[in-house]
């Protein structure tokens, strides 16, 4: 689906971003580069201004200074829901589905911007050959799903909108290590197949270093450090970096 | 106490009930979705039955044309509430707007009420189009507008549910309310649905004060007991309940007050619905209470 | 003359019905729509003791006054537990229910009023004109504005504005909210009752829709027009609205039916106006509109932002934190007062604080509760668990502070941490276990309480009271101030000023501990997040409490600021505290070099320091991620 030429540019290029939450600045000049078919981390301890910077990204929060590229368009002025139509995709760390709504609803909330019923159809499916648990709780609430359901659900909810850059926070938050573990593999494969690109924020280090390509270290609203995979994973005492 | 005179109140209590019931579902819809306190309410609410009966006055309007009059007023008022005043002040307000819209709103209030005195007069105005005529079912009596009013009412509570479950626009809504944060993230602009949702409440509350009208007449300061009403069935109900617990409530509320009339005065209902009100509130704190409320917090 | 004096007259009336709702919406927060209907229990009250009893006018009156006073304390008992929201519902529905209730009873006149109520009478004199009355309610009026001035402007009024700004804090620095709620929304009704037995007698007569809900919103426009929490501004706001009638009346030369309409439609659309053009001037941020109506009555410097000079010499005087002016350009910080300090601060600097504070301990003398000089645990904690829904966030955990030390804990998001900081303070209630307090079980307490006790703790998210200033932030957390209780504020005057001084001495010391006296006047709003960390931690000293839980004090905290929260904390068991850090900054925690419980999956699984649990494998997978 990518094009060379698109795959030669960044998915996302974020420079020189400050955001915060009602004049306050908590995050201070954040440059970042996602590539296309590439899972990047953004490392750092609680606190550090890693939520921050995907919601200002999403454009969930305001942008007081920076840009913000998305396959090469400019998108910093763009409304929230202009940047999902342009596959743009933020999922928060917690409560990430409806609810009290199906799990059938969920999931076609997710292609709200979806006007073309045969692309929904096909999406539909898609996530359901994803995550085929769900196809089987269709009629259930999404709130009476268990953990790692509700996950899946939220990633399908992003897939329906037409992520092709998904900011995914904290997927591993509350639950087990194994099914995280699964969890984030199946997104790694995803990504490589699909050209998609993934910011993903990670507390759970170790987890987020197996998929990784890419990692940013955050601390205190500022990036600290930028490696590859192979550097951090090289690095003796890496949690010395929160 | 006699058998008549509880059917005949039960028949009554039943009637008011279910025009609580489409208040207070209209008004819990719009502060559950958009958390904006709208005490303003009164505003469509009066403005619908005045535009309604003086476009059959002055116009000649025949009552489906009237009334359409009434709630397309009661919309536009309702939703130019929402953009002129109540936006701007959640804006700049951030989190902490909830007395702030509240002032507004009671100063909206009581602006429109003397606004109509100025050009409608105090005395009150009549609207007629609905057959009046009295039935009965044995000893009890009621009108024809009644039942029209009770079908009405119920139709609309009805629709009302079916719109919110089975449609897209009523996904929406509940997508809103149910997770605004994961309504922005898939794309619903908040604004658009806050504006649907003012529309449609106002657009009930606009039905529900023409069949008042029509029944009693339109005064300039109707609405505040019809807020109120509203507004207290959303409360006890939960404004996040369904439209039909909340109609449920209403319809409580309603029976009580009218069946106390077997032992007060007509007078001291309001005193009746006081204490339903003071016991909730007494009880809604203590334990027993909670967990049902805790659960369901958690399934949201 | 009679027509002004007349005028002047009801002024004084609604002023004080102004002035006491000021103190319930203005100062403490709290809205209300019935205000009217209050004013309506203490006038009818009267009116009928005067028309069918007989009774004379100060009986008569004090009687109502009473009465309101009972009625407000009883109608605000439940709804004050719960949300604003219910406050409003309950307000609205016992205003209706008032005016119902005097329409109904036929004793009380029904709709067209109670008649035959007496004259004002003093002494044994009848009051019949305006010009009679009018000594008689200034003096009333005097006393009704010096009363609501004592209770604004004391410790009791600092206390009303921080359940403002933050009830939940409020209560965490061991304040009983939910009494003074009670205690101001009685009071203010009392006076209400007292403005509304006056107005009946002003009129002879009681008439339900002199105490409709209308009139309770032109009550709240005089207020919001005035300024809330400013008690001037109520006086203005009511002259303004009462004055308004004749003026359109006479100089727009309406009719009078028709002018009393449009001055209401007038100061309706107004307010609207207002709340849309004004709105954190208004109700939420009182400063703003303070200084809007009242350059006269209080000193308030020019904002920094007109004079970065200042402000920078201000930032960089003695600072012993980083350059405090660096640290977030983005907050214009806003202060008052500035001058009047400098001769205060200049002996308080940190270091000289620091040490004067530590010898205070020693010799006993300080506020600061002598600890046991032997390290036994301070806190016990045993098997504590709590299950929300079926989710188990704690689950069976075992905690010790030793007395005089910095416990650090640390552990994956979602291990319940904070949680924990929850349930040892009275905020949750914990399904089982025991929480011992210096061998006092503090398990089921509340939160007041427990901080009473001495234990309290701090918020990741500082809710520091952001329209107080920070020396009022600190202030306000001493515990047992007579002016915060109206026996000591009417009956121990003397006391209540020489407590004011003595707490305002503690308060800077607490300030220069933590290097933030320069800014002790400046408003919360305008520090540095950072600073107000700093501040929130001084906030938590002066509530004199022994164990002080933190909760992450340097999330969200610039780096060039982390060492100064270190140096803070290192230097709190000098001053006999014990102290828990939650805390995901693990690199802050080593410098602290603190012992460390490490929690998981709400269980305590280890306790070391940093680097050594670090070192562990296993604990690291758990911190980390498999």
């Amino acid at each position: 689906m990518a094009s060379p030429a698109i795959a030669t540019q960044p998915a996302l290029q974020v420079e020189g971003l400050r955001s915060g939450y009602f004049g306050r600045t908590v995050v201070f000049d954040v440059s970042l580069s996602i590539a296309p078919g590439k899972v990047t981390a953004l490392l750092g301890h609680n606190g550090a201004g890693k939520t921050t910077t995907l919601k200002a990204i999403a454009g969930l929060l305001p942008t007081f200074a920076g840009t913000v590229t998305l396959h090469g368009e400019p998108i910093t002025a763009r409304k929230a829901n202009d940047r999902v139509r342009r596959g743009l995709v933020y999922l928060p760390q917690e409560r990430a589905v409806f609810g009290t709504m199906t799990v059938r609803d969920n999931l076609l909330l997710g292609a709200t911007l979806v006007t073309d019923a045969a692309q929904r159809e096909r999406r539909y499916e898609q996530c359901l050959d994803l995550f085929p648990i769900l196809r089987e709780r269709l009629g259930q609430l999404a709130g009476t799903l268990s953990g790692g359901q509700q996950r899946m659900l939220a990633i399908s909810i992003a897939l329906m909108a037409g992520a092709r850059v998904l900011l995914l926070d904290e997927p591993s938050l509350g639950l087990a290590p194994s099914i995280s573990q699964t969890l984030l593999q199946t997104m790694k494969q995803l990504t490589e197949r699909e050209g998609m690109a993934i910011l993903l924020v990670e507390q759970a280090v170790a987890q987020a270093l197996e998929v990784a390509d890419h990692v940013y270290v955050m601390r205190s609203g500022q990036i600290v450090a930028e490696e590859t995979r192979t550097a951090a994973l090289a690095r003796e005492h890496w949690w010395e970096l929160f | 106490m006699n058998l008549h005179q509880f059917f005949q109140l039960f028949v009554n209590g039943t009637i008011n009930g279910s025009r609580y019931a489409l208040l207070g579902v209209s008004f819990a819809l719009i502060i559950s979705v958009t958390g904006r306190f709208h005490l303003a309410y009164v505003l469509s609410y009066t403005l619908a039955a005045y535009a309604a009966s003086s476009t059959a006055d002055a116009w000649g309007f025949p009552f489906p044309l009237a009334a359409l009059a009434g709630i397309i007023v009661a919309i536009a008022v309702g939703v130019a509430i929402e953009v002129v005043v109540y936006r701007p002040i959640a804006r700049k307000a951030g989190g902490s707007a909830l007395l702030t819209i509240f002032v507004a709103a009671l100063g909206l209030t009581i602006a429109a009420e003397n606004a109509i005195r100025l050009t409608w007069g105090s005395a009150s105005e009549n609207l007629s189009g609905l057959p009046r005529n009295g039935l009965s079912i044995g000893d009890v009596t009621f009108t024809a507008l009644d039942v029209i009013s009770l079908i009405v009412f119920w139709v609309l509570i009805v629709g009302l549910t079916l719109f919110l479950q089975r449609t897209r626009q009523g996904r929406l809504i509940t997508a809103v309310r149910v997770n605004p944060e994961m309504a922005r993230v898939v794309g619903i602009d908040p604004d658009r649905i806050y504006l649907l949702v003012f529309a449609i409440g106002s657009a009930l509350g606009g039905v529900a004060a023409i069949l008042f009208t029509v029944k009693y007449a339109a005064v300039p300061d109707m609405g505040l007991d019809a807020v109120f009403k509203g507004f207290l069935v959303a409360f006890l109900a939960g404004t996040a309940s369904s439209p039909t617990r909340i109609a449920g409530a209403a319809v409580l509320l309603g029976l009580v007050e009218s069946l106390s009339g077997l032992w007060l005065k007509a007078q001291w209902s309001p005193l009746v619905v006081f204490s339903v009100l003071f016991i909730y509130l007494t009880l809604l704190p203590l334990d027993f209470w909670r967990p049902r409320r805790l659960v369901s917090a958690f399934a949201r | 003359m009679e027509y002004q004096i007349d005028i002047v007259n009801q002024i004084l009336i609604f002023a004080m019905f102004a002035l006491s709702l000021n103190l319930l919406l203005g100062y403490a927060g709290q809205g209300s729509i019935a205000h009217a209907a209050f004013g309506a229990v203490g006038g009818y009250a009267a009116g009928y003791l005067s028309a069918k009893s007989g009774l004379g006018f100060a009986p008569s009156v004090l009687i109502a006054v009473v009465t309101s006073l009972i009625a407000g304390t009883l109608a605000s008992l439940p709804a004050l537990r719960l949300g604003e929201e219910y406050l409003i519902l309950l307000t609205f529905a016992f205003s209706t229910i008032v005016i119902s209730i005097v329409i109904a009873w036929s004793k009380l006149g029904g709709a067209y009023g109670l008649l035959g109520i007496q004259q004002m009478n003093l002494f044994g004199h009848d009051l019949p004109d305006p010009s009679d009355k009018f000594p008689l309610l200034l003096v009333l009026f005097l006393i009704v504005f010096a009363f609501c001035w004592r209770l604004g402007e004391s410790p009791f009024g600092r206390l009303l504005k921080a359940i403002r700004e933050d009830e939940l804090a409020t209560r965490s620095l061991g304040k009983n909210v939910y009494a003074y709620k009670v205690i101001v929304f009685g009071v203010t009704s009392a006076i209400a009752g007292l403005a509304g037995a006056l107005f009946v007698y002003y009129n002879q007569l009681a008439s339900p829709q002199e105490f409709s809900v209308n009139v309770s919103i032109s009550i709240i426009a005089m207020v919001v027009f005035g300024g809330s929490a400013n008690l001037f501004g109520s006086v203005l706001g009511a002259a303004l609205i009462v004055v308004s009638g004749p003026v359109l009346e006479k100089w727009v030369s309406l009719g009078e039916e028709k002018a009393a309409l449009w001055r209401l439609l007038l100061y309706g659309a107004a307010l609207v106006v207002l709340m849309v053009l004004r709105p954190q001037g208004i109700i939420p941020e009182r400063s703003s509109l303070r200084g809007w109506l009242s350059p006269l009555f209080r000193r308030r410097a020019p904002t920094p932002a007109l004079v970065p000079e200042l402000s920078a010499a201000m930032a960089g005087a003695g600072a012993p934190a980083p350059t405090a002016t660096s640290a977030a350009p983005e907050n214009a910080p806003a202060f008052v007062g500035a001058a009047q300090l400098g001769a205060v601060t200049s002996g308080l600097r940190q270091d000289v604080a620091q040490d004067r504070l530590v010898q205070q301990r020693e010799i006993g003398v300080a506020t600061l509760p002598s600890t046991a000089t032997v390290r036994e645990p301070v806190l016990v904690v045993r098997g504590l668990r709590k299950s929300f829904g079926g989710i188990t966030a704690v689950d069976g955990v075992d905690l010790d502070l030793p007395a005089g030390e910095v416990t650090g804990l640390i552990g994956p998001n979602g291990a319940g941490k904070s949680t924990l900081f929850g349930l040892f303070t009275g905020f949750l209630r914990p399904d089982a276990g025991t929480v011992l307090l210096r061998g006092t079980d503090v398990r089921g307490k509340s939160p007041d309480a427990v901080a009473g006790l001495g234990m309290v703790r701090s918020f990741q998210d500082v809710r520091m009271f952001q329209g107080l200033t920070v020396l009022e932030n600190v202030m306000l957390a001493e515990p047992r101030q007579p002016g915060e209780n109206l026996g000591g504020l009417f009956l121990r005057p003397a006391s209540v000023s020489s407590s004011e001084r003595r707490v305002r001495e503690h308060a800077l010391e607490y300030l220069a501990f933590v290097g933030l006296v320069e800014k002790a006047d400046w408003l919360t709003a305008g520090l540095a997040y950072a600073e107000q960390k700093l501040a929130a931690i001084a906030r938590v000293l002066a509530t004199g409490a022994e164990v002080l839980l933190l909760d992450e004090p340097t999330s969200g905290v610039d780096p060039r600021w982390v060492d100064s929260v270190a140096a803070v904390i290192r230097g709190l068991p000098a001053l006999g505290k014990t102290v828990c850090i939650v805390e995901h900054n693990l690199a802050f925690l080593e410098k602290i070099g603190a012992p460390c419980y490490f929690m998981e999956a709400g269980k305590i699984t280890a306790k070391a320091t940093v680097g050594e649990l670090m070192t562990d494998e296993r604990l690291r997978k758990a911190y980390f991620g498999v």
